[in-house]
């Protein structure tokens, strides 16, 4: 299949591509182009004009600076996965390691897949444990929003028409605090089935904090909060463990497909969680374990 | 140099494949690397309906679009074509498939229209602007509820029952009075999946107007089957169809039945004045609208065993469904009884055989076709029966296997096994399995409460089809035998070129035939040019030809054997006269200047060159007694059968039966329900092996196709005839990501049917979805679960776990 007649811009900068945005009015922004080219394919997405950011100079870096890590936009998942400043927090290195194939990871990029905001996009459910912050750029000014604000509903964030992402900073989590990300996928091109990812800030054998999310089964990733209640300021036991597990289930609302049914999906994040936990606690006591995409 | 006849030097080695150059180094030749001058590209317009009339089609808009030559629909190509050949009898004659939906539609996918353009992007904007207009009518996607007749498909036909038959043997009800235990099975099902090419379908085609001859350069894997349905439906001798194949990037069968694209193509080349037209089939429309494996359902399954669990009758009914339109059916719902009885001894039978059409993708001969269901069924059988009675899986089949000393085995419906020895297979595949030791492993894990099982799945792989079993199917048939042809020259400056009417798909036919060549000539395999790939005008071809039905090993290298043989023995009497001695006084092989032949007495030898030479530029010195050597020697193999009685549908239906005996050991996890295969083994027996490691090649190939069929790859239909899986996201067939790590052992029986001991083996007989049923089953069994289905995903294992209220579908009998 061949996408309908376009328009193709190359940007010169991040504003250029913003006013071309304001410009065009039916215009697309093309990243990696991992989700908008299939869809373009399939003549599913029509856009007149499309706007390549790919020639835009420093979009993509791993910075870290001032106790956060700075990504630029532009910046591919294997770029992620093959750093060593980015490795700093594991839960990151879990998504971006495993995320589709090696050819989607070598051109799909961090900006890109929160700007898409697919229900099933891994890096979503990973930032949201963490503290992130999305900044955004008009032609004129930018700003910066709170991952969790940043995400609307599936597929729709808080950006303007005339408005991209430029960078995404993460804030690096506190000493004693470990977290793993988990996602059950079929094979390597698909969208997991379910996802987990648990970061837990560890006092001793307390957990002072704990930050659970859950992807794939809902519209947009889910902040499992009761979950995260049943393990804050307690001991990681099996009763513990179990609770948040129970309340994840709970907070899932997966739809039906040919990845599963609802009450199979539902069991499966629950699941995932539960490894989650334990592999973020035994982290959180330096041991060294692998987490990150599963497959069937 | 050697001087012993078929030294068989080269046959039996791991030579590597000469194919491998080419196409590892992306330099291969596929259909879609063809460009021609003033190409034009085709789009079809396709249903989205399952079932529906069409209302209206308006392509105006598309016709006039600027770069579109011509656009066709079923009604204008209805008015000055025939609709395709049906190979049932009738009243299913009366079908009429057309290769564009004339004024219904049957399938999702289902082409109504087809637009050409200068581009494949111009093509593509002019379907877009095609106007459908359609009244949906009742969808059928299940067989069983399509034989209940309350929907159509084919209103002219009365009913959806494509095709019924029984094939009762033996002295079934005497075997069920005296059995000490009868097991009933309900429901057992066998899914819909298909095969993932790399390659989709690929189609140009000329219809030359000076001439009237139409020139395809394709994919399609068996073009001699191909051709004769096109020369009836577009009204031309079969002599005027060139077809040529090049590299093909897989078939497993699925490309045999790329004829009905064959002719839209050609009919928009005549309508756009014989400008070439080329049509390449994207992947979703592959998955909805090429063709499906056959999804099959066993019904009211009763079993009679004897007190030793020895199974001694069988009774069942079988519901095959074959889509909406039968194409190549229903040769499947004859072609799975040449395996009737599986390993197994059982000699009283009686399967109710019928095939029902319904709203969905019609199928095509898919790897394992038709009797891979069965194998799977008698699996089944065997697993649940030793379950229920409390024989160990093992124990089961050793106590059923038809034993080694039987072969050549005559099944209850004639047909001859020409060898195999399946407890061996079971001894080789349980000591490179540490069976013992998995055994304790099992029992420890599910002491913790895992649940772990091992599961044994043994089938066969029957090749070289004897195409009188058509006449069961069809009495009025006139197919029968089976035959290859292969051409072995000398060519002018003595080159060996060897041509085969075979269209390999990876199954390394060029090394193969090299090998067998070899040996007669006493060459180097590097010094012979094999020539793949089918062309009507290369004159090998019979009308079997092509590659299919695990068989080039037998039927193709018989084929090549004969050639050689032939073209040696001219080549023995002309260097006979040249050397002035006896042919027996003759020894082939390489001098200085190449391959030569030489007298043993006089040392005197005359190279190629120089023999091609006398017949061919010097042929004044050549006495007229030796002018009938041409040095170009055409050969048709024949294969030994009989037309089967098709009131008893009884005979020998196939030449060569390869097996297959896999163990794995799968883990179904607790908190994922992911079916984890811990292990797995691969045993082959393909007779005398030609190449090792392309078998080895073809078995993990194989293997990996039935694991993803067993839990990956599913066609998923919805309620209405939606396909649900109609992407690599949703169908997603395995990758090397899934795969366990195989362990591979052989053994060989050798067979007495072919002049080299080979069988067939490339399809494998789907031994992996009977070893992972057999492995969940036992996994499962004792949380009273029985695999009912040859799918089994993490969700389809929960929601069989969570389920409130046990399924009943099995009982059994004690009558001891």
């Amino acid at each position: 299949m061949y996408p309908r007649a376009f328009h193709y811009h190359r940007a010169g900068s991040l504003r250029e591509a913003a006013s071309m945005l304001s410009e065009f009015g039916d215009a697309k922004l093309l990243a990696g182009g991992q989700s908008l080219i299939p869809l373009m394919k399939l003549r599913y997405a029509n856009p007149s004009h499309l706007v390549d950011l790919n020639f835009i100079e420093g979009t993509s870096y791993i910075k870290e600076e001032s106790g956060v890590l700075r990504f630029g936009a532009l910046t591919r998942h294997a770029e992620i996965e093959a750093s060593t400043v980015a490795g700093k927090i594991p839960i990151i290195h879990d998504c971006a390691a495993g995320i589709a194939d090696v050819q989607v990871r070598n051109r799909g990029t961090i900006g890109g897949s929160l700007a898409e905001a697919d229900p099933s996009g891994d890096w979503a459910t990973v930032l949201i444990t963490l503290q992130t912050e999305v900044r955004c750029q008009k032609s004129q000014g930018d700003r910066r929003v709170q991952l969790t604000d940043f995400i609307k509903d599936a597929y729709t964030t808080a950006l303007a028409q005339d408005e991209l992402v430029s960078e995404v900073v993460v804030k690096v989590p506190p000493k004693g605090s470990a977290g793993a990300y988990l996602a059950f996928k079929r094979s390597a091109p698909v969208y997991p089935t379910a996802s987990a990812a648990v970061q837990l800030t560890m006092d001793g054998e307390t957990c002072k904090d704990a930050a659970i999310a859950l992807g794939c089964v809902g519209l947009t990733a889910i902040k499992a909060k009761d979950a995260e209640a049943a393990l804050r300021g307690q001991r990681v036991t099996e009763k513990t463990i179990a609770a948040a597990v129970e309340a994840a289930r709970a907070v899932a609302d997966p739809q039906s497909d040919m990845r599963g049914s609802v009450d199979y999906k539902r069991m499966l994040a629950g699941s995932l969680v539960k490894r989650a936990i334990d592999i973020a606690d035994r982290r959180a006591r330096g041991e060294q374990v692998e987490a990150g995409h599963i497959y069937a | 140099m050697s001087s012993a006849e078929d030294t068989n030097n080269w046959v039996g080695k791991s030579l590597p494949r000469k194919e491998e150059n080419r196409l590892l180094r992306g330099r291969g030749k596929f259909a879609d690397d063809i460009k021609l001058r003033a190409m034009l590209y085709l789009r079809f317009v396709r249903s989205p309906y399952a079932h529906a009339r069409i209302v209206s089609l308006d392509t105006s808009a598309a016709e006039v679009l600027p770069g579109v030559a011509c656009v066709l629909t079923g009604a204008e190509i209805a008015k000055t074509t025939q609709p395709f050949i049906e190979i049932g009898p009738d009243p299913f004659a009366k079908i009429k498939d057309y290769p564009l939906a004339v004024s219904k539609v049957r399938y999702q996918g289902e082409p109504v229209a087809a637009v050409v353009a200068e581009s494949p992007a111009e093509a593509d904007d002019a379907a877009e602007l095609v106007q459908s207009e359609y009244e949906a009518l009742d969808p059928v996607v299940d067989a069983e509820k399509a034989l209940e007749d309350k929907s159509l498909l084919h209103e002219d036909v009365g009913t959806n029952r494509v095709w019924n038959g029984v094939f009762e043997y033996g002295d079934v009800e005497g075997a069920f009075k005296e059995a000490a235990y009868v097991v009933n099975i309900d429901r057992l099902h066998f899914h819909r999946f298909s095969s993932t090419p790399l390659e989709n379908n690929v189609v140009i085609a000329q219809w030359n107007p000076k001439d009237e001859r139409i020139y395809y350069q394709c994919n399609n894997s068996f073009p001699s089957f191909a051709i004769q349905f096109l020369a009836a439906h577009l009204g031309v001798h079969i002599d005027r169809i060139r077809v040529e194949t090049s590299d093909i990037g897989g078939s497993f069968g699925i490309k045999i039945t790329s004829y009905p694209q064959m002719a839209v193509c050609a009919l928009a080349s005549k309508k756009a004045g014989g400008r070439p037209v080329k049509w390449v089939e994207t992947r979703s429309e592959h998955i909805t609208s090429s063709a499906h494996g056959n999804e099959r359902t066993f019904r009211d399954t009763r079993v009679a065993l004897d007190k030793n669990g020895v199974i001694t009758a069988l009774v069942s009914r079988h519901i095959d469904d074959c889509g909406a339109y039968p194409r190549y059916e229903p040769l499947g719902c004859v072609i799975w009884s040449q395996v009737f009885p599986g390993v197994y001894r059982f000699k009283n039978a009686r399967i109710d055989f019928s095939q029902a059409v319904t709203n969905k993708c019609p199928v095509g001969p898919n790897r394992g076709y038709s009797r891979m269901q069965h194998l799977w069924f008698l699996e089944r059988i065997v697993d649940i029966c030793a379950h229920k009675i409390g024989i160990a899986a093992d124990e089961m089949r050793l106590r059923n296997y038809i034993l080694p000393e039987e072969f050549p085995y005559t099944t209850p419906n004639g047909c001859v096994y020409d060898s195999g020895n399946y407890p061996k297979m079971l001894q080789v595949a349980k000591s490179l399995f540490g069976w013992d030791d998995w055994k304790i492993k099992q029992a420890a894990a599910r002491k913790e409460g895992r649940l772990i099982g091992i599961g044994i799945g043994t089938t066969l792989d029957s090749g070289t089809n004897n195409f009188g079993q058509s006449q069961i199917v069809n009495p009025f048939l006139p197919y029968s035998g089976n035959s290859q042809g292969a051409n072995c020259k000398l060519d002018i400056y003595g080159e060996v070129v060897l041509a085969v009417g075979s269209c390999p798909q990876g199954q390394g036919h060029e090394t193969t035939a090299a090998q067998v060549v070899a040996d007669v000539l006493n060459v180097h395999p590097d010094l012979i040019t094999v020539r793949t790939g089918f062309d009507t005008e290369r004159n090998v071809h019979t009308g079997f030809s092509g590659t299919y039905a695990s068989q080039f090993a037998v039927s193709g290298l018989s084929a090549v054997h004969g050639a050689a043989q032939k073209l040696k023995s001219e080549i023995k009497r002309l260097a006979a006269f040249a050397l002035n001695t006896k042919e027996d006084d003759l020894e082939f092989g390489s001098g200085a200047q190449g391959p030569e032949i030489r007298a043993k007495s006089s040392g005197k030898s005359i190279n190629y060159w120089g023999l091609s030479n006398l017949v061919n530029a010097n042929s004044a010195s050549l006495p007229s007694d030796l002018y009938e050597i041409t040095l170009n020697c055409r050969y048709v193999w024949r294969a030994p059968f009989k037309v089967p009685d098709t009131k008893k549908k009884y005979g020998s239906l196939t030449l060569t039966y390869a097996s297959q005996l896999h163990v794995a050991v799968v883990e179904v996890e607790r908190d994922t329900f992911i079916p984890r295969i811990l292990d797995y083994v691969a045993v082959d027996d393909c007779g005398t092996v030609i190449n090792p490691s392309i078998v080895e090649g073809q078995v993990y190939g194989a293997t990996a196709h039935g694991i993803g069929a067993a839990v990956m790859e599913n066609c998923v239909y919805d309620a209405v005839g939606n396909m649900l899986t109609s992407t690599f996201s949703d169908y997603t067939p395995i990758t090397a990501m899934n795969m366990p790590k195989v362990k591979y052992g052989h053994i060989e029986t050798p067979s007495p049917h072919s002049y080299s001991g080979a069988k067939g083996m490339g399809e494998g007989g789907a031994a992996p979805i009977h070893t992972i049923s057999a492995a969940l089953q036992d996994a499962l069994f004792a949380n009273d679960i029985i695999i009912e289905d040859s799918f089994n995903n993490a969700d389809s294992l929960f929601r069989a776990m969570a389920a409130k209220e046990i399924r009943h579908v099995v009982s059994i009998e004690k009558r001891i």
